[in-house]
């Protein structure tokens, strides 16, 4: 046990509680934002998990949940749109403040890693993972007119 | 101390199993769902098998929510078509 693995331990159970909360509660709407959310929330952990048993093989995980969640989101706000018209849900400061969780874990594992080619990989993983996030959370809020007109 | 992560994991996959039970509207189960298959990618990564994880992750984020919203949207519109006959 050391302090990556520490750091992912919470950042797991408060993350993961928060969105288990949000999603199992309250009206369709914000269930989306939550499912969201989750992804957000959960990479940086892999990311920590990955540091912490000293196994870079691991980071392959982060990226694929980077690259697949706001897909998954998309899938919601697509099909789902009957159900968020007129409601546009958002939640802008928590979507920022996870951004920023997943910014620094992202930075503080680059400094660790030094410059090479898994520093590129986590750069890439940080990017994925916040634009993609930023971009769902525009869609669910109606952002996009050709995402919610179905 | 590791066992820690290993019980969070597991609590979490337990409640959020129970929840995607629970809940009577397949639109939100399947949100749950996408949670639940996020979460158990987690858990498999903790248990030192990260392939298993990759794989759970491809299925149950994007694939499995897919395949039940298109359902449901399909038994939603022939209902409505339906109503709109009579």
């Amino acid at each position: 046990m050391n302090g990556w693995i520490l750091a992912a331990t919470v950042e797991l159970g408060g993350g993961g509680a928060a969105a288990l909360w949000g999603v199992t509660t309250g009206p369709t709407a914000r269930r989306v934002v939550a499912q969201n959310l989750t992804t957000a929330a959960l990479c940086p952990a892999l990311l920590l998990l990955a540091q912490g048993y000293g196994r870079p093989a691991y980071v392959d995980l982060a990226l694929l949940l980077a690259l697949l969640g706001p897909v998954g989101t998309l899938v919601f706000a697509r099909l789902l749109h009957e159900d968020l018209e007129g409601r546009r849900p958002s939640a802008w400061g928590l979507t920022y403040a996870v951004a920023g969780v997943g910014a620094a874990v992202v930075i503080a594992l680059c400094a660790v890693t030094g410059p090479g080619r898994a520093m590129v990989k986590l750069l890439v993983i940080g990017a994925l993972l916040i634009g993609g996030n930023l971009i769902a959370s525009r869609a669910l809020s109606g952002g996009f007119r050709g995402v919610l007109g179905g | 101390m590791s066992d820690a992560l290993i019980l969070v994991a597991l609590l979490l996959v337990a409640a959020t199993a129970t929840a995607a039970v629970a809940q009577r509207d397949p639109a939100r189960q399947a949100l749950v769902l996408s949670v639940l298959g996020v979460f158990l990618a987690v858990l498999f990564t903790v248990l030192q098998a990260p392939d298993v994880g990759l794989s759970q992750l491809a299925v149950g984020a994007a694939l499995t929510p897919l395949l039940i919203m298109l359902s449901v949207r399909k038994i939603r519109r022939r209902r409505r078509d339906r109503d709109g006959a009579r």
